[in-house]
């Protein structure tokens, strides 16, 4: 018999199932900046960051069929709301909280199916900086706002140690300010990383957390990577204005170093 | 999850059917209903729409008159509308089912490549509009709602800019210099021939050339049909498809090229000042 108790069990294997499996996701950083919107994060292999419409952008860590099937279901909704309203009735509210929320909340209470590995970021572009919203949104369907700026990562720890970066600033930057700061947020929430494995850290990575001499987690991640920074453009007159930053246009803060802006 | 299982990229399936206005099944009672019925509607038409190709791309050029039978509905209707960094439909016909298959097929192309992440082929794009055509057939039997564009890209495998027009079932024609629809655009198809074979193609021109030409193909088409807006109030709207993205032809700076054509003088050409709309460089 299924009793309540199983299910608190049930819900409680999955969560941990789940965060299990995200541990491991690299960073995402958005920051509002004056002429528009940056989600930046280092990829390996695949592409990380997604347009969804004229002026949302997405990204994800987890699964990567389970960010593809919510970035689908994105597209699938905004197009359809856009086409037969308007593009202006296609808000970020209703996409994050009417669309996709409900059916991952269904899936994650669901015992007999896989639950969905992802952690995602919605950003949604205003006329004016103080406009743009960023939505969390969680495996379990749960989801939060923010303004001028929001991050994913596979742990609390790290999203902890992101927000004290960006929280230090409090006007708007422009494009290569919010790219520096986004770089300096997505270095603390990779180096808080290995800190936060408990469970399996052995002598030697305690010794090494402990001294200052901790290697750059960006240049490590540059090894087998690259970064990843998409915008959309508030005053564009192109029909798109969501636009992949060029490799010229992140040489600089590739080549920033690790202490620069700490 | 229980979303829906991927479409491949096709907006049509998304939104069930593409965008014709309905048609009227129900039986009408006779007597009843007359002045309701198609035959006394009078339906808004959009004139005259010109394509040539330029050195850098395809220039259009349109007036800017909307009419519904003999009278003028709107003197400022926007008739070149860019469907994405790299593609403008100038529309002539039926104003309602032109503007609804324009905003369709931008909503399309931006549907396919956000979620297939690769933008849709030309070939694509244009079967895309063969199938928003010949989707309308039933509404060109009952005589209304017919609507013939004319797409201009700029093609960047070929590295060249195209032009293509259609009849009203869909059919697709490639034209290798210019293209126009619209009621004036009979009174001047000939004109065209005349230019390339007296003066150079098209495509050996340059924008400001080019726009001259367009002008007086235009003033000539207003001369002659009287559904074409002329520009004594209200200037022609142009816009330009180049490699680099959408241009829109500054109004102001069309004022010099007319008052050269009013006075008569053929020799300077001025310049045009145009807003340039820069494409993606990275595709998507």
């Amino acid at each position: 018999m299924y009793s309540p108790y199983d299910f608190n069990q049930s819900i409680a294997h999955r969560a941990e199932y789940v965060e299990e499996r995200l541990k491991g996701g690299a960073p995402v950083v958005g920051i509002s900046y004056d002429k528009g919107v940056l989600l930046l994060t280092v990829k390996r292999t695949q592409r990380k960051i997604f347009e969804i419409y004229d002026q949302l952008m997405y990204s994800a860590i987890g699964n990567q069929a389970d960010v593809e099937a919510v970035r689908l279901a994105a597209i699938d909704f905004a197009h359809a709301e856009g086409f037969q309203r308007s593009p202006d009735d296609v808000s970020i509210q209703r996409l994050v909280g009417f669309a996709i929320s409900p059916p991952l909340k269904r899936s994650f209470g669901d015992p007999l199916s896989t639950p969905n590995v992802l952690r995602a970021i919605f950003v949604e572009m205003g006329k004016r900086p103080e406009k743009d919203v960023f939505f969390i949104l969680n495996y379990d369907g749960e989801f939060s706002t923010h303004s001028r700026f929001a991050v994913v990562a596979g742990r609390d720890a790290s999203e902890l140690a992101m927000h004290e970066e960006l929280e230090k600033y409090s006007d708007v930057p422009d494009l290569a300010t919010a790219l520096q700061r986004a770089v300096a947020a997505w270095r603390r929430g990779a180096q808080d990383q290995p800190a936060a494995t408990d469970d399996d850290a052995d002598d030697e990575a305690t010794d090494r957390a402990s001294t200052e001499d901790i290697p750059d987690p960006l240049a490590q991640a540059l090894e087998d990577g690259e970064i990843e920074a998409a915008i959309l453009e508030r005053d564009t007159s192109r029909e798109s204005k969501f636009r992949m930053l060029r490799a010229d246009e992140l040489k600089d803060v590739v080549a920033t170093p690790a202490n620069a802006n700490s | 999850m229980d979303f829906a299982t991927s479409r491949p990229g096709d907006f049509s399936r998304l939104v069930q059917v593409l965008p014709t206005p309905e048609t009227t099944t129900t039986h009408q009672p006779h007597g009843v209903g007359e002045s309701h019925s198609a035959t006394s509607f009078v339906e808004t038409h959009g004139t005259t729409v010109i394509a040539v190709k330029y050195k850098e791309g395809v220039l259009n050029v349109a007036d800017r008159r909307a009419t519904a039978g003999m009278g003028v509905m709107y003197d400022r209707a926007e008739k070149i509308l860019a469907l994405d960094d790299h593609t403008i439909v100038a529309i002539s016909g039926s104003f309602a089912t032109s503007i609804q298959m324009a905003r369709y097929l931008r909503h399309s192309f931006k549907y396919y490549s956000r979620s297939q992440l690769q933008p849709m082929s030309l070939e694509g794009k244009l079967a895309e509009l063969t199938r928003a055509i010949s989707n309308n057939l039933p509404m060109l039997l009952q005589g209304i709602g017919a609507f013939i564009p004319v797409l201009s890209a700029y093609d960047l495998e070929a590295d060249q800019g195209r032009i293509f027009f259609y009849d009203g079932m869909g059919a697709r024609f490639e034209s290798s210099e210019f293209g126009a629809a619209g009621s004036g655009s009979s009174a001047i198809r000939g004109s065209f021939d005349y230019i390339v074979r007296t003066k150079k193609p098209f495509s050996e021109m340059d924008l400001q050339e080019a726009l001259r030409e367009c002008l007086i193909l235009l003033d000539i088409a207003a001369d002659l049909d009287a559904a074409t807006g002329g520009y004594s109030k209200i200037l022609p709207a142009a816009k330009a498809v180049t490699r680099d993205g959408v241009l829109t032809l500054d109004e102001s700076q069309m004022t010099d090229v007319l008052r050269q054509m009013e006075d008569g003088v053929l020799g300077a050409i001025p310049p045009v000042r145009a807003h340039r709309i820069d494409a993606d460089s990275e595709s998507i």
